[in-house]
């Protein structure tokens, strides 16, 4: 997008990835919006469509964090610049993907559970998964010494997924353990989906994921540029920089 | 936003203190160094005090040992987590942690050795708070106090084994007493529930017997052993 037309390069793998993924997400607009029957109104109605995108966006941060985790044992390993790089984007990415599945759930919530906000299992442990990698962005960012800066993340990207199947064992037994307490109603067998409604779905979570590699590769690069212009001094006080997280 | 060039100099009181205002303003609006762990650090609150909250569809268990036992995990944590930013403290004042680092001992025993150090000081607390709680809150624990201990026991471990590995980390940030409750808190929350519902069933006058069948000693276990296993391997990482 912001490369002159007149002078770039032949497009790269990273520019096909992102009209494929933008293109698939064009895509799966169809089946979401028209192909799949309009639920119950005690579901929400044309509102349970959001779930076409709070659904894969959970399921893309999981992902993330997954990669974050691999990523992080990967650099403590072999202190690979590159492995490194990789958890910082997919930690950064992640956030994006799970702030819009805290943002879309009240979205849906409000008017049919007629609140935004439940201490439910899964609502809360999705909190924590946010906070979490809040957190280890908070470290990136105001650490003073950015040599040792990616093995004290990756620290934190070892605890925070070990911490995470503790966590959600913990809060859906706080909570989720009494049948006829508030828990999420299970979209997937309360709405009845059929084939148009999987259709849509299915669509979605594969656009999800091209969109997922496509920004996450973007954000591997744009950190390796940010590299090469470092080591060629290219900018001056490393007050300037931009710090990682803004 | 203005430019307080030389040629201000002869500038009053109030726009000497209003250039300096705005210059804490803009450094914080342009690093968010204080301001981004503080909103995340509210959020992590909430979110614990929502573990003490009474659950609306369980009778049986008074809603006050609920709530009082949320009270005191939340005074124990937010303690233990004010010491533990004091971990590496002395050695860093007195640039002494090159020499700790040289000490003839293998990374896992110095995360012993502060972890060891950090459990005491959160004993302590426990010690004065138990009673201070007993004589507020008008607790009848009875025959319990053993349990209590022992629940104590279990929580303290995994809370000092993370807290210590955390705050290593947090030290070496630019924003260290607000980073380390950021990083923790999340973490810390599966202790922070165990140790609500066990010491509630504790205040609500149920047995050792009815919590050792609730489970959440599974829970404590389990997180200790990772948080234990977990502070040995990387507490290296974490100084260096």
């Amino acid at each position: 997008m912001g490369s002159d037309p007149g002078t770039s390069p032949p497009p790269s793998r990273l520019t096909w990835l992102g009209v494929a993924a933008w293109a698939s997400v064009a895509l799966a607009a169809i089946p979401v919006l028209f192909v799949a029957r309009e639920a119950d109104p005690a579901l929400g109605g044309q509102l349970q469509r959001v779930f076409y995108l709070h659904v894969p966006a959970a399921w893309i941060a999981y992902l993330a964090f997954g990669i974050v985790f691999l990523a992080s044992i990967a650099y403590l390993r072999t202190s690979a610049r590159r492995w490194d790089l990789i958890a910082h984007s997919a930690a950064e990415v992640g956030v994006v993907f799970c702030t819009l599945v805290l943002v879309t759930g009240p979205i849906w919530a409000r008017p049919v559970w007629g609140t935004w906000w439940q201490w439910d299992a899964r609502l809360t442990s999705t909190l924590l998964l946010w906070l979490t990698y809040v957190g280890y962005l908070l470290l990136r960012s105001l650490a003073t010494d950015p040599a040792r800066v990616g093995r004290m993340a990756a620290v934190v990207g070892v605890i925070g997924f070990l911490d995470v199947p503790i966590v959600h064992f913990s809060v859906f037994w706080w909570r989720t353990q009494h049948p006829q307490g508030p828990s999420v109603v299970d979209p997937t067998r309360a709405s009845g989906l059929g084939a148009p409604e999987l259709t849509a779905f299915f669509a979605s979570l594969v656009a999800f994921t091209l969109l997922f590699a496509w920004l996450l590769a973007l954000r591997v690069r744009v950190g390796r540029l940010e590299d090469e212009v470092e080591s060629r001094s290219l900018v001056g006080a490393p007050s300037e920089r931009v710090p990682a997280l803004r | 936003m203005a430019e307080a060039g030389p040629a201000r100099a002869e500038a009053g009181f109030w726009a000497k203190t209003a250039a300096l205002v705005g210059k804490d303003l803009r450094l914080e609006a342009r690093g968010l160094e204080t301001l981004a762990p503080m909103v995340v650090f509210c959020v992590a609150v909430a979110l614990l005090l929502a573990f003490s909250l009474p659950d609306p569809v369980r009778p049986g268990r008074g809603a006050l040992a609920e709530v009082i036992a949320g009270f005191l995990w939340v005074t124990v944590l937010f303690a233990g987590l004010i010491g533990f930013a004091r971990t590496l403290e002395s050695e860093r004042r007195d640039g002494a942690l090159d020499s700790l680092l040289l000490a003839p001992l293998d990374r896992s025993g110095l995360f012993v050795a502060k972890a060891a150090a950090n459990l005491v000081g959160v004993a302590a607390v426990e010690a004065v708070l138990v009673p201070l709680f007993w004589l507020l809150f008008d607790l009848r624990l009875g025959a319990s106090w053993a349990a209590l201990a022992g629940v104590a026991l279990l929580v303290d471990v995994g809370f000092v084994a993370l807290g210590t590995l955390l705050s290593a980390l947090a030290a070496q940030t630019r924003s260290r007493e607000l980073l380390l409750p950021v990083l923790a808190l999340p973490a810390l929350v599966p202790v922070f529930v165990a140790a609500v519902e066990l010491s509630a069933d504790l205040f609500a006058g149920r047995g050792f017997d009815a919590l050792a069948a609730s489970g959440w000693f599974g829970v404590l276990l389990a997180f200790d052993v990772v948080a234990c296993a977990v502070g040995a391997l990387t507490f290296e990482y974490a100084l260096e």
